[in-house]
């Protein structure tokens, strides 16, 4: 069995509800089937805060083996680095984390917020928050860049805002049972950032032909006009459908980019940035000359069932 | 007398929560709120485009993002007095009517009811029942909760892309209409919903729960095998067996917003409501109409610039100013409605919109801990009728405009608020837009008056009142400081200004 403990720090509390939703596996089957035991975890547990303090400091001593620390939120380090703007008994919950994850098998960041900062840590910042091992994309979170955890990992860092529930539960089930996981540049699981939220997403047909909607609650495309990162952002939104269902694109949502260490972008996040008719970042990969001559072409080439958007997407 | 001062911190209460408690031979006689966290919302939202708000509040709670946006989309549409069509308003109330079935069943089953498993209730006729329902993950009603409750925020997805955390109401409407997909898909999960409600959590079929008007017809149920052996039924009878009947009045006067937007009644600011809201008056047990100008908010104990009085959240300002040693003690604010401590929540929801049975239970019990918990589980008998409803009106209105976006000369500068009933009681949005941007935005939250510190007049908050009284058997593992606190369904990552102190005398010299 693979001990867990869960901590949060500066969040809202979006993983731990978002973690509910996930069905393979559920957050009860990586307990009973999954070779995950929970030690902790703020909301879910209903032993006293006396357990939880024991809990703590038996860790602390080598006396509990700790193989899992989930971390949610921002680290706050505000004010002037003491961190005390999230504290726990008047020590900063910062410290805390630092503690257990010298004694952790490997720790994995739950979000964007743990992973680099998050929507806390948008300008001005006013708590000073940082993520676990990244500052926005820089590596300077509350632990240095050459970390390690006691199996050798850095910090996982399942991004997202909230991160995808089976971003989780699927890397916590998969740790677990001891496997090898690759990670990308920013220590993200490729597994579940190998995919950008573009593919899958099923306006991709518009995108295809040109065919961009200008305003809200439209059919097409949200990429030129409406601020949509999906063509730039990893994760497995449109690949493994939030809640069973649906994706944001899919609804008519732009995607905000929230696996992004740059999450919330500081510009109007509901316009797409330009430079004449073409947005400022293109989907990734693609070369600006050849992308501009696609597109004419392709808009010629448009069935009128898609320029006339008159089939359900 | 044995004084003694006691830092009591809790667990499932959606974020972190201490009290600093006085006790004598053990007994509260003093209580203070403090939070754990400060975060600085607000100020991050100061400079950006007024939409980004759609994006920025829902992140504010994970569990009640859905409230968050549709308050932030009413302050924009205010602001910009943009109207709405109603199967926009049928979307966005049975989405935030999924977040709010979500939130109470997860709240009673998972929050509440397992202190009902503490070791100290071992001897208590009902401790197996409550291990046998309640217990974290092995208890029947603890994984039929998460099961149904997973199943609940999927109606959320279908119009919204995901829950938690999506950005679907944008001014004008929602950005994916009703077709008979989702309609039915959506039809089908509150079908699911209904039958588990009234088969496990009521034992009885939803209308004659709701007909249910008197507090003696419900201590009859009580008695009842169906009833009896419910979740609500256990919950009542372990609540009522410890007394909580009689535990943490707190303040008699009540808010309410008023519960669901009026899809046939349009006109920014959108006031019109399908459940009425209003003030009510504790000493004249009046309901008096809503007036949110005078909404206000003190300092005095709070670690922020300090001003004289109340200020309305458009005068108010967050400006932090840390005076840790001084008789300030938290930087939660303390909103009052006309200078008045008051509760919000599902009591105050139901009381003020006129629940027959809750108003009778109140009549004759006053405001206690079982009684808000209560009315949280009587909620979702109303939440699936207007489900229901709003979700037939849809089919019958299928084709209809899901928004009408407004005009790129209609975002004007200028003020807007949005105030709706999240599922934690009354929460506000205040916004102000100044050449182009937003220039000011305050957040008034649900915990925000519940959790309220003492105010310029030294009134404490409804916590605090709740608290005084109360005996704590074993400082160590306080769990009528749970009931108490819990009953209110405390959501402490919501209260934004709140910044942590630690001890409150840790800074003492």
């Amino acid at each position: 069995m693979a001990t867990l403990f869960w901590l949060q720090t500066g969040a809202c509390g979006g993983e731990s509800l978002a973690i509910l939703s996930a069905q393979s596996p559920s957050i009860e089957q990586l307990f009973a089937t999954h070779g995950v035991e929970l030690l902790w975890h703020p909301s879910l547990s209903s032993a006293s805060m006396r357990e939880h303090d024991r809990l703590i400091e038996a860790i602390g001593a080598g006396e509990r083996t700790l193989d899992i620390l989930c971390v949610e939120g921002s680290i706050v380090t505000a004010p002037r680095g003491t961190g005390l703007y999230d504290s726990y008994r008047g020590r900063a919950r910062m410290e805390i984390v630092r503690e257990l994850a010298q004694r952790a098998g490997v720790v994995v960041a739950m979000g964007t917020c743990a992973a680099f900062g998050g929507v806390h840590a948008a300008a001005p910042n006013p708590s000073d928050c940082i993520g676990l091992q990244f500052d926005r994309d820089l590596p300077s979170g509350l632990l240095p860049a050459e970390w390690r955890s006691r199996r050798g990992w850095p910090v996982v860092n399942l991004a997202g805002c909230p991160a995808h529930p089976h971003t989780m539960t699927q890397t916590l089930a998969w740790l677990a049972a001891g496997m090898p996981l690759p990670l990308d540049e920013l220590n993200r699981p490729l597994a579940f950032f190998n995919t950008v939220v573009h593919q899958g997403c099923t306006r991709n047909e518009y995108h295809e032909y040109d065919i961009e909607d200008t305003e809200f609650g439209g059919k097409a495309c949200l990429f030129f006009n409406l601020g949509c990162q999906g063509p730039m952002t990893q994760a497995v939104c449109n690949s493994d459908l939030w809640n069973g269902v649906n994706s944001k694109t899919r609804a008519g949502v732009p995607c905000f980019g929230c696996t992004s260490p740059d999450f919330p972008r500081e510009v109007d996040l509901f316009s797409t940035e330009k430079i004449g008719d073409i947005p400022v970042r293109l989907p990734m990969g693609v070369e600006r000359a050849r992308y501009m001559a696609y597109k004419n072409l392709a808009r010629a080439a448009a069935p009128a069932r898609v320029e006339g958007k008159d089939m359900d997407v | 007398m044995a004084r003694v001062e006691l830092n009591v911190n809790l667990n499932r209460v959606e974020g972190d929560l201490e009290l600093a408690l006085s006790l004598e031979d053990g007994v509260v006689v003093e209580a203070r709120t403090v939070g754990t966290l400060y975060r600085g919302f607000e100020q991050i939202l100061v400079g950006r485009s007024p939409r980004d708000a759609l994006v920025l509040t829902p992140r504010v709670c994970g569990i009640c993002g859905t409230a968050h946006l549709y308050t932030a989309v009413l302050a924009l549409e205010h602001a910009w007095r943009v109207p709405v069509p109603a199967n926009a308003t049928r979307i966005r109330n049975v989405c935030l009517i999924a977040e709010g079935i979500q939130n109470d069943l997860r709240q009673t089953f998972l929050f509440f009811a397992p202190d009902f498993r503490n070791a100290r209730y071992r001897d208590r006729p009902w401790f197996a029942a409550a291990e046998a329902e309640f217990a974290p993950f092995s208890g029947r009603v603890h994984r039929e909760t998460l099961a149904i409750t997973r199943r609940v925020v999927e109606v959320v997805a279908h119009f919204g892309g995901q829950w938690p955390h999506s950005s679907y109401m944008v001014p004008g409407g929602v950005t994916s209409p009703a077709d008979a997909r989702r309609l039915l898909a959506c039809r089908t999960i509150f079908a699911e919903v209904r039958e588990w409600y009234e088969r496990i959590v009521i034992g009885a079929p939803l209308d004659e729960w709701l007909a249910l008007d008197s507090a003696a017809g419900y201590f009859e149920w009580l008695e009842r095998p169906a009833h009896a052996a419910s979740a609500l039924g256990l919950v009542s009878r372990c609540a009522r067996d410890l007394g909580l009947q009689r535990m943490a009045a707190g303040t008699p006067h009540m808010i309410s917003f008023g519960a669901w937007c009026d899809p046939a009644n349009w006109d920014a600011p959108h006031s019109a409501r399908l459940m009425p809201g209003g003030f009510y008056d504790g000493d004249t047990g009046c309901i008096a109409e809503l007036d949110q100008a005078l909404i206000n908010e003190h300092v005095r104990h709070s670690w922020f610039r300090p001003y004289s009085g109340g200020r309305h959240p458009w005068q108010g300002e967050t400006i932090p100013d840390y005076q840790p040693g001084s008789d300030r003690y938290t930087w939660a604010k303390a909103p009052r409605y006309a200078d008045k401590v008051v509760q919000t929540g599902p009591l105050a929801e139901l009381l003020i919109g006129g629940d027959a049975l809750i108003a009778d239970l109140y009549a004759t019990e006053g405001g206690n801990a079982w009684l808000r918990q209560f009315a949280r589980v009587r909620r979702i008998a109303y939440e699936l009728v207007q489900a229901e409803r709003h979700l037939h009106e849809l089919a019958e209105h299928l084709g209809e405009p899901h928004i009408v976006n407004p005009a790129k000369n209609a975002e004007i500068d200028g003020e807007g608020y949005g105030l709706i009933m999240a599922a934690r009681g009354a929460l506000g949005h205040w916004l102000r837009i100044r050449d182009g941007v937003i220039e000011k935005y305050q957040i008034v939250t649900p915990t925000a008056w519940n959790a309220s510190p003492r105010d310029s007049a030294g009134l404490p908050g409804h916590w605090e009142q709740s608290l005084v009284g109360l005996s704590v058997a074993d400082p160590d593992d306080p769990v009528e400081i749970g009931h108490v606190i819990r009953s209110h369904d405390p959501c402490l990552v919501c209260t934004v200004h709140m910044l942590e102190t630690g001890k409150r005398w840790r800074f003492l010299p």
